[in-house]
């Protein structure tokens, strides 16, 4: 198998480096990368080893005191927390995202179109405004509330916007639309005589599901968990309107660095470039995981 | 065919004439929603200056982009903590009140501060105070201080500002230590009344911390005196401004040109064109801080005059923020770290 599949990339060529023309094609590719990827990283690295400057900005050199901050129980529970909460919407994204993108993919060909549709709709409007809706709806005399008082259900309004719950409502709700698009092209592929097949030796819908259909969405689920999980993370505004800024995430310490009152660039850099190194570092396991096992 | 075009030439060059002639730009560098459109419309009508009107939202932004140096400004808006630090490392010029007719219009007590004692870098803009916003529907004792404020009985019932400097420093208040008192000692002082207050804080906010009293999701704020000023303006008898006895934050956005700045002559005619009462006025009018203008302040209605919020009463203990140097790192980690373990 698995050398059916070198055979098979060497005849389409991958794996073999592009020639003159193909560099010719790849250069604005390239230089994007380059001026947008490559060199900002590096300037952020080359900070992060520098020392603060007295109004921000920084002193050029080299010491490690950013990265020790890093480290410090200060920051460390802080990054605790954001995983934590990354890690939560990334669940319930995943939950609730699953059998939405199941049903799109399977779907009336008619049909497929109009659910995605539904499922995009909500970029169309600024995703601030989107954030700000839901004050309109959680605050305590705002719309859910007072049809919930309205319909006798509460005697008092519930404490709903400014806590950890509409932080993580508002992640999910950011965030969803993330899960469901990559799900989807994987189920879109998924080849229906394959569940058939395992439906006809025995195995039970739920084997079916867990040995057949988990393994073949697995890239979707892959780039779904990757792409709300990454965000999720260094995201700080929902957090700052829907929790009322009680909770710091990262996002918030490293703005703060440049933003705020400490006005310490180095520690900024040093924050956002471990959150670069434990991202590629994901994406790479990831990825190499997804390779082994198509390969398999 | 050489008529058409030579016309369409001409027709090119009779465009082009205008547009250079009317070249001569400002790069204003200010903070959000604190300029009135109407003020930059105006000036450009009586100067025939342009107007590139950038925005930040805290001093430390506006020192970032001023540093990288990605662009250049004519005039920027620091506090004075700021313009302390600026003058400091040299970055701002040195202003020419023989340029500044209208500088007199100042009220004395500008003078003699400790960021700028001289005015001889900044013109004040506005001023304002941070205070006690109190929801007098909601809360019948009375509020005076810090101490009154952060009682648990208002659990979950206070917003106060996302800024880590002034929260420490109404610490050190509490405390009976001045904002000029921050250092690894008294910060030391600070940590366990700072547990003891951020539980109870329900939302933090910078922007705009009106809204969250506005939407009854709480009770009290500590706030800015303009956002206090709106929340009297608009509701009347149900919101009343206190400054806490224990002393409060005053401060002094000013109007200052940074080194580097390309039209330095334009940025002369801006800072007169604002010092000009009819003009001041109608920045008292849309964003009700206190107007350091007197001559403005006589133009003022009756009901500006008495809101609480932008010209408080009696003799409040006031202090200027200073710059803290290197310390500010260490005020950013206190306050991350307590509020942190507040439980969030």
């Amino acid at each position: 198998m698995r050398q059916e599949a070198t055979r098979f990339a060497a005849a389409t060529g991958q794996g073999r480096p592009p020639g003159r023309a193909g560099w010719l094609l790849l250069a604005p590719l390239v230089l994007w990368a380059l001026a947008f990827v490559v060199a900002p990283a590096a300037i952020m690295l080359i900070y992060s080893f520098a020392r603060r400057g007295t109004l921000g900005g920084v002193v050029l050199g080299f010491t490690l005191e950013s990265y020790q901050s890093v480290v410090d129980p200060v920051y460390l529970q802080i990054v605790t927390r954001s995983i934590g909460y990354a890690g939560l919407t990334t669940a319930i994204c995943l939950a609730a995202g699953y059998p939405v993108a199941y049903l799109i993919g399977r779907a009336e060909l008619r049909w497929r179109n109009l659910l995605l549709m539904a499922v995009m709709v909500p970029f169309w409007t600024s995703f601030l405004i989107r954030i700000y809706a839901w004050v309109t709806i959680l605050k305590s005399e705002g719309l859910l509330n007072s049809l919930l008082v309205q319909l006798q259900l509460i005697a008092e309004p519930l404490e709903l916007l400014y806590t950890p719950g509409a932080v993580v409502l508002g992640l999910v709700y950011t965030f969803l639309p993330f899960m469901i698009l990559p799900i989807y092209t994987s189920v879109e592929k998924l080849d229906g005589a394959l569940i058939e097949a395992a439906l006809d030796l025995g195995a039970g819908p739920l084997r079916a599901f867990s040995r057949v259909i988990v393994p073949l969405t697995s890239p979707g689920i892959a780039a779904g968990v990757l792409l709300v999980f990454v965000p999720s993370l260094g995201i700080y505004a929902v957090n700052d309107i829907l929790g009322g800024g009680r909770v710091d995430m990262i996002g918030n310490i490293i703005e703060n660095q440049f933003k705020g009152n400490a006005r310490n660039w180095p520690f900024g850099a040093a924050l956002g470039t471990t959150l670069l190194v434990s991202f590629a570092v994901i994406y790479f396991y990831v990825n190499r995981r997804q390779r082994a096992a198509l390969l398999r | 065919m050489i008529r058409i075009v030579s016309l369409l030439l001409a027709a090119l060059l009779g465009l082009a004439a205008p547009l250079s002639a009317t070249a001569e730009e400002l790069n204003l560098f200010a903070w959000s929603e604190y300029i009135p459109q109407s003020v930059l419309d105006g000036f450009t009508k009586a100067t025939g200056i342009e107007v590139n009107y950038e925005t930040y939202a805290s001093n430390e932004e506006m020192l970032a982009k001023l540093m990288s140096g990605a662009a250049s400004y004519d005039l920027i808006q620091p506090s004075e903590y700021t313009i302390e630090a600026m003058v400091k490392e040299k970055l701002l010029l040195p202003l020419d009140h023989s340029k500044l007719p209208n500088l007199k219009n100042i009220g004395k007590e500008y003078y003699g501060l400790p960021h700028d004692p001289k005015l001889a870098y900044s013109v004040p803009y506005m001023q304002g105070t941070v205070g006690i916003v109190i929801n007098t529907e909601k809360v019948k004792d009375p509020v005076t201080g810090y101490g009154d404020f952060f009682q648990q009985k208002y659990k979950g019932r206070l917003v106060v500002l996302d800024d880590a400097l002034e929260i420490v420093t109404w610490g050190l208040a509490s405390q009976g230590i001045g904002p000029d008192g921050v250092n690894k000692a008294n910060l030391e002082k600070v940590r366990p009344v700072l547990v003891k207050w951020l539980p109870l804080v329900k939302v933090y906010d910078s922007d705009s911390p009106k809204t969250a009293l506005l939407n009854g999701d709480v009770d009290l704020g500590m706030v800015w005196s303009g956002e206090a000023a709106i929340l009297i303006q608009e509701q009347g008898k149900k919101f009343k401004y206190v400054l806490p006895k224990e002393g409060a934050h005053m401060f002094i956005d000013s109007l200052a040109i940074p080194k580097g700045a390309k039209n330095v002559a334009a940025a002369y005619k801006f800072i007169d064109y604002v010092l000009r009462p009819d003009v001041s006025r109608k920045i008292s009018e849309e964003f009700p801080y206190t107007n350091p203008n007197l001559e403005a302040r006589k133009l003022l209605t009756p009901e500006e005059r008495a809101n609480e919020a932008s010209y408080p009463t009696g003799h409040p203990k006031l202090q200027t923020f200073r710059d803290i140097g290197p310390m500010a790192a260490d005020v950013d980690k206190l306050f991350t770290d307590t509020k942190a373990k507040s439980g969030g």
